[in-house]
């Protein structure tokens, strides 16, 4: 019998977001120390630069505290919401730092352990799950691109200079990867 | 000016917007339409939900404790905040608690069983000290500090992170107090090869296939004792 971890993960994110709405500091506390490292490593991958990543971090709790009322479990799972605020924080801080048409190489990841965690799900996120039956589903193109958005925050432009393609093949890649994942996630 | 007739327009700039493709003044106005129509409300969860799996091979990294100083200095935070415990009683209790584990991470060091090997200083992003693990020739003394809260249903595990190697199991971790433990040949050998060890939430009783199942919420340093 294989444990759902993520459950009861989701519970306690969930139990602290709510003593966070209730001004609990000691919650916030527990709470950047579950996922603190996580979501730094996503603003890492999008800002490229540490003292940007790192008071995007500061932004993205505060903001987190200031608006744990706001979530409630129809909100869908904490992690979605925690991650969204910070990619959505990223997102808004490269439209003032981007003005620079140089192509910011992707930092290389300092990351905190030399093992490498890749095969394991994260605690919040068990492999296995629908969207990686759906992603099998795509060209590498198409996959590709996604994970260049996602995780990279590259605009279209960036993506079509990052892999040499048209911009018009990027948006089309784009645009054709997310109408099959809405197919098959809906199916 | 939203196009609420067309759900198709609206789910398909959902995912872009999510996906952070939609960019300038479409994005701007798109969030503009997410504070206030549900539909897109719903859509934007949709996507979020689904593609924050992209994100499953980012490996974390551990902010300087500085940020968490930032946030708390952002949010008035006080030194002097209480952590909030049920009761009184309760609060003096964990208190000597936490003296006692103090005075017992310095008596086994004083007392302790053979020779201290390595030791590696388990710490919060905040910069909180959670764990102490020490490394004797042949034994293993684990003390909890900080560790407030922890779910009911999982168990913290310590593992070694021998280079080249897969991970080995130093066993579940105390929540509070000191535990310790005979170490086996195999875990002695892991430990002497291994510049960390990392700490997984498993289920309880530890992880069922002798592996962690999920990615590290701890990673330490271990450090021979000098």
């Amino acid at each position: 019998m294989s444990p759902a971890p993520s459950v009861d993960l989701d519970e306690q994110l969930q139990s602290l977001l709510q003593r966070c709405a209730a001004a609990d500091p000691t919650a916030l506390e527990r709470l950047y120390e579950l996922a603190s490292p996580f979501l730094f490593a996503c603003l890492t991958r999008i800002l490229r630069r540490r003292a940007l990543a790192e008071e995007a971090l500061q932004d993205v709790f505060v903001s987190i505290w200031q608006r744990a009322g706001q979530f409630h479990s129809s909100r869908g799972r904490p992690m979605a919401w925690m991650i969204s605020i910070a990619r959505y924080r990223a997102i808004d801080l490269l439209r003032h730092e981007r003005s620079s048409p140089v192509l910011v190489p992707d930092l290389p990841e300092r990351a905190e352990s030399a093992y490498d965690w890749r095969d394991h799900a994260t605690p919040w996120m068990p492999a296995g799950g629908l969207l990686e039956r759906c992603l099998a589903l795509l060209t590498d193109h198409q996959r590709n691109c996604l994970e260049l958005a996602f995780v990279g925050g590259n605009s279209h432009e960036d993506i079509a200079r990052l892999t040499g393609n048209p911009l018009g093949t990027v948006k089309s890649w784009i645009r054709r990867g997310l109408q099959s994942l809405r197919q098959c996630l809906e199916s | 000016m939203a196009p609420q007739g067309h759900p198709e327009i609206i789910d398909s700039l959902a995912a872009e917007y999510v996906l952070g493709t939609l960019r300038g003044p479409a994005r701007r106005r798109f969030e503009k339409w997410r504070a206030t129509i549900p539909l897109v409300q719903e859509r934007c969860r949709f996507w979020e939900e689904n593609l924050m799996q992209l994100a499953k091979g980012v490996r974390p990294i551990r902010p300087p404790p500085r940020v968490w100083q930032g946030i708390r200095a952002r949010l008035n935070f006080t030194a002097s905040e209480p952590r909030r415990r049920p009761g009184r009683a309760l609060a003096i209790a964990a208190s000597v608690l936490l003296v006692a584990g103090l005075s017992a991470l310095l008596y086994w060091r004083s007392l302790g069983p053979g020779k201290l090997v390595e030791v590696a200083t388990i710490v919060a992003p905040t910069g909180a000290k959670v764990w102490e693990v020490d490394v004797y020739s042949g034994r293993l003394i684990l003390h909890a500090g900080q560790l407030a809260e922890h779910p009911t249903d999982r168990d913290y595990e310590l593992w070694a992170l021998p280079t080249g190697g897969k991970p080995v199991s130093l066993g579940v971790l105390p929540t509070s107090g000191t535990a310790q433990r005979t170490l086996t040949a195999v875990q002695r050998q892991a430990l002497a090869n291994a510049p960390q060890v990392a700490v997984t939430l498993e289920p309880l009783g530890g992880s069922p296939t002798g592996q962690p199942t999920t990615t590290p919420i701890f990673v330490a340093p271990l450090r021979a004792s000098s």
